[in-house]
């Protein structure tokens, strides 16, 4: 059921445009306008999903995107 | 490893004499709306794209992808240099930035290091002055912000919101950084707004001073340096000046006065022009060149006699030779042995006036018999003025102007504009090749290049007074 969470989809969007973003939950929960408990859960499977990786733990742990393999494709090739 | 960062934007790099030191931390301020952050992203597009220096952008607020669609309008693919790991636009909170940064192989070590990162923005560095911390931790923070950007040796503009027009306190950082730039809009014309740039410090780099205009273009920022005005063209290739006899303005007027040009002193009561006239007056005479003077009310021909002794010129031998005549309106008696080089104006009305000037000069500039000879006339604009009118001196200025112009006479007029009103002093200043002003203002005495043939002006240089020739330095 979380898999289709819009919430993650919404998560998952904010990373794929801004791909260089190194936050907290508490801080993305502030770029996306959302409550921090609900975001840590989907923030967690998107570490489980390794969409996203995690630095550090507790309340000051980081989230970053792991870039996917296509990234290095130009632009032009990628199917969006 | 050069010395500076050039930023790729034109007229900055000129203000900059190069560009940023390197490894400099400069801060950018200015209120919303002035471009701060387009002039920091072109500093890395071009970092990136012209000098082969990979940049990182950090952003607190603004999200990278508000950016990159921004940044998009200026032909800037901000993506695909991301994919190139030659720019990075890092979205981050404070906090973390400055943890990772203090963290030994932290993020921040590890992105450095990584893109081989010699450019980097912070956007903007007024989160870390705002919150519930104490002034000395606010400082702290900062201090160890630069320190550790100039660890990594990275050369780092930091933006800085400002929050009113003027701004009563220089904020503390203003002395931590290397060096400060401010963006300013300012009313124009009424309807209109211009952007400015001055460059308040920037240490271990010569700047050009003052508030230069810049606009936000399709290909980002231009700047258009004051003091660069358009080239006169009929003087540009004369190659044939004549020292002014001091240097600096010399410099500024690559070589000297040229001959055929009219220039004009503008001074105001209070400052000494007089070495600065004799100067160029006496270095005329020096290089062969014959003179007419316009003696003023103030001055004799004894005192100027006396004055040119003081640069090596012994007065009575060019009259003797005919080189040195003197026009007087004044009825003062004439000193032994200078006679002859007098033209008396004294009981002339204007239409006499005119006719002597004009025809009756003619027998001495024509004595020498050489078609050789130059001529230089030096004008007291305040003594036609006061003796003539201001309305004789409209119609009869451009008129001799252009006559001893095409003569091939050199001239130098003595003016006050501010005596002159706003509408006299401009059309005597559009008739004149270059104006050189000097005032007082306070205890200093100043001289400013406004115009010349070249279209260099300057900005306004102190004068100090000196015990030998010229008498006057210019600083």
């Amino acid at each position: 059921m979380l898999q289709f969470n819009p919430l993650k989809v919404e998560c998952t969007l904010f990373f794929e445009e801004n791909p260089y973003t190194l936050e907290t939950a508490e801080g993305l929960a502030l770029r996306l306008g959302r409550k921090t408990a609900e975001l840590v859960l989907i923030l967690e499977h998107l570490v489980t999903d390794s969409i996203l990786e995690k630095i550090g733990d507790g309340e000051q742990a980081i989230y970053r995107y792991v870039q996917p393999d296509n990234f290095q494709i130009p632009r032009e090739f990628i199917w969006e | 490893m050069s010395q500076y960062t050039s930023t790729g934007i034109h007229g900055l790099d000129f203000l900059l004499n190069g560009g940023f030191p390197a490894g400099a931390s400069i801060l950018i301020e200015g209120l919303p709306g002035t471009g701060k952050t387009n002039l920091s992203m072109q500093f890395l597009y071009n970092g990136a794209v012209q000098y082969d220096e990979p940049g990182i952008y950090i952003t607190f607020e603004e999200l990278p992808g508000q950016l990159y669609k921004e940044m998009k309008a200026f032909g800037w693919d901000i993506p695909a240099l991301e994919r190139e790991n030659k720019l990075r636009v890092l979205c981050i909170s404070p906090q973390v930035l400055l943890e990772q940064m203090e963290r030994q192989n932290g993020l921040f070590e590890q992105m450095i290091q990584e893109m081989d990162c010699k450019r980097i923005v912070i956007d903007s560095i007024s989160l870390f002055q705002i919150g519930d911390d104490s002034v000395e931790i606010k400082r702290k923070t900062l201090y160890k912000l630069r320190n550790i950007l100039r660890k990594f040796n990275l050369t780092a503009l930091l933006i800085q919101e400002q929050t009113a027009a003027i701004d009563p306190e220089v904020s503390y950082i203003n002395y931590v950084v290397d060096g400060v730039i401010r963006l300013s809009l300012k009313d124009f014309k009424e309807h209109y707004r211009q952007r400015t740039l001055e460059v308040l410090k920037m240490r271990g780099r010569k700047i050009v001073e003052g508030e230069h205009i810049y606009r936000i273009t399709d290909e980002g920022i231009q700047l258009l340096p004051a003091f660069s005005m358009v080239e006169d063209k009929s003087h540009l290739y004369e190659s044939n000046t004549v020292t002014t006899g001091i240097a600096k303005l010399d410099q500024l007027l690559d070589g000297g006065i040229p001959h055929g040009s009219a220039f004009i002193i503008d001074t105001n009561s209070k400052a000494n022009y007089k070495y600065l006239a004799a100067s160029i007056a006496v270095n005329r005479l020096l290089a062969g060149e014959s003179l007419i003077i316009l003696l003023s009310s103030l001055s004799t021909i004894n005192d100027i006699e006396f004055l040119y002794e003081l640069y090596g010129v012994n007065l009575k031998e060019y009259v003797e030779k005919k080189k040195i005549f003197f026009i007087e309106h004044y009825n003062r008696p004439s000193p032994p042995g200078f006679e002859g080089a007098i033209i008396d104006v004294s009981n002339l009305d204007n239409d006499e006036y005119r006719k002597i000037i004009v025809n009756g000069l003619e027998p001495f500039t024509h004595s020498t018999l050489n078609p050789e000879e130059k001529w230089f006339v030096y004008y007291d604009l305040n003594t036609i003025v006061s003796q003539r009118g201001k309305a004789f001196l409209e119609t009869f200025y451009a008129e001799e102007i252009s006559r001893l112009n095409s003569a091939g006479f050199s001239v130098l007029s003595l003016s006050n504009f501010t005596e002159l009103g706003p509408q006299l002093s401009s059309f005597v200043e559009r008739t004149s090749n270059g104006v050189i002003k000097t005032w007082v203002e306070g205890s200093y005495q100043y001289v400013q290049l406004l115009k010349s043939p070249l279209g260099k002006m300057s900005s306004p240089l102190l004068v100090e007074n000196i015990n030998k020739k010229p008498f006057i330095n210019l600083i």
